[in-house]
């Protein structure tokens, strides 16, 4: 069973997948994309996900839709709309389906980061939420902690970034002497390469 | 009309420079240019005469104190930020050598054959590693050492035992001088590489909405 958590992006442009993939997985959470609502419903069977985000605006099914199918078969599920579009009418009728939030584009990555622990805090909050996630949870404590992302964040990665932080002028200084000699043997070793080369083929 | 907008932003761009960074920059980049002008006048008062040594002076120490002070701006904001990243160490040697010496050759050979760079700028590592070292020793190396050694030079009795530790104020005006050297070489190299982004005012350009354009 895979212990991070699971975040499925459905939106048509695929970039805002590539946004999501990109700002998440380096915090610890696996993501999915589909391109239509179809191909995320398709996912939802055969994946537990933490949280959806789904694109308003798609062709085929929209993501209103999205978020019914998912309220009525997974209604533990937390559902982000991702809207350049929101209008009053889909919102109040995301609202009524139990849509977690709403989130506009563009989108940076203090966005993506901060809906998704948003989405996923109220999750976890949630009475209903589904034994699997709970017990998933209770994994990904038990197994890897550093995984979690908000438990990473309370277990001295603060810390642990000064540390770096501070030490990096010190190994740069190692970087700064190296290199020029490391260049040079590099130099000198394809140059040799290259002679040999050129002998045997003569 | 704005949805295909907002969908083009989306697309095209990648949010990189949040606004405490673009703040910092500015603010700094003027500073820095007023520092190196008044401190050439008060270096070389023969061959420079648009201020008296007097008022070259003491806009230096202040424009000093703005850029100082500037400076914790940005300590701060990376400090407690997740952006930290970007001036964290590459702890594996062997990867590091390799992407630094690729990235050499793309600026000595591949950038004049229209090749893209090998590295490719993200929120959490926007430096390619020639530019991760060179910040690195910059803001946590050079400017530090720069800013205490022109503390000790603004108040010399105040700091006199920090002077004496150090070897003298002759030591500490050569080291002061050979940054502020460095300095005017990094303000000419860094804009000249700020102008081989797509267009020649495209970095720049990102440097005040925040937005990398691909």
């Amino acid at each position: 069973m895979n212990i991070k958590p699971q975040v499925l992006v459905i939106d048509d442009d695929a970039v805002v997948g590539r946004s999501f993939d990109r700002v998440l997985t380096k915090k610890g959470y696996e993501v999915s994309t589909a391109l239509t609502g179809e191909e995320g419903l398709e996912r939802m069977e055969t994946n537990a996900y933490d949280v959806v985000f789904t694109d308003i605006q798609m062709p085929g099914m929209n993501g209103i839709e999205v978020a019914e199918h998912i309220k009525s078969k997974c209604p533990w599920t937390p559902v982000v709309v991702i809207t350049g579009y929101g209008t009053e009418e889909h919102e109040a009728k995301a609202s009524v389906l139990g849509v977690k939030g709403f989130v506009r584009k563009p989108l940076t990555p203090e966005i993506i980061e901060s809906i998704t622990l948003k989405a996923m805090e109220k999750q976890a909050e949630a009475p209903e939420a589904a034994n699997e996630v709970v017990e998933r949870a209770a994994e990904e404590v038990a197994v890897e902690p550093e995984l979690n992302p908000s438990t990473l964040r309370k277990a001295g990665t603060v810390a642990k970034n000064i540390v770096l932080f501070l030490a990096s002028p010190f190994i740069a200084l190692g970087y700064v002497i190296a290199l020029p000699a490391l260049g040079f043997y590099m130099i000198a070793k394809l140059s040799w390469q290259a002679l040999r080369t050129k002998t045997a083929a003569s | 009309m704005e949805a295909i907008q907002a969908r083009h932003n989306l697309a095209d761009m990648t949010y990189i420079n949040p606004l405490p960074v673009r703040i910092w920059h500015w603010v700094n980049a003027l500073g820095f240019v007023l520092l190196v002008l008044t401190g050439a006048q008060i270096r070389y008062t023969d061959i420079f005469g648009v201020l008296t040594f007097e008022s070259a002076v003491k806009l230096h120490n202040w424009v000093g104190f703005a850029v100082i002070a500037n400076y914790f701006v940005w300590l701060g904001y990376y400090i407690f930020s997740d952006r930290i990243t970007n001036y964290h160490p590459v702890l594996d040697a062997r990867k590091f050598a390799t992407n630094f010496f690729q990235q050499a050759q793309y600026y000595s050979y591949g950038i004049f054959k229209g090749e893209h760079s090998p590295h490719q700028v993200q929120p959490y590592d926007k430096f390619n590693p020639m530019q991760r070292l060179a910040y690195q020793l910059i803001m946590l190396t050079a400017a530090p050492i720069n800013f205490v050694t022109g503390l000790m030079m603004w108040d010399t009795q105040r700091f006199a035992n920090w002077i004496a530790a150090v070897g003298g104020i002759r030591v500490v005006d050569t080291i002061h001088v050979a940054i502020f050297i460095l300095f005017v070489f990094f303000i000419f190299v860094h804009a000249y590489m700020g102008a081989l982004g797509r267009t020649p005012i495209t970095h720049y350009r990102e440097m005040f909405t925040g937005y990398e354009e691909h």
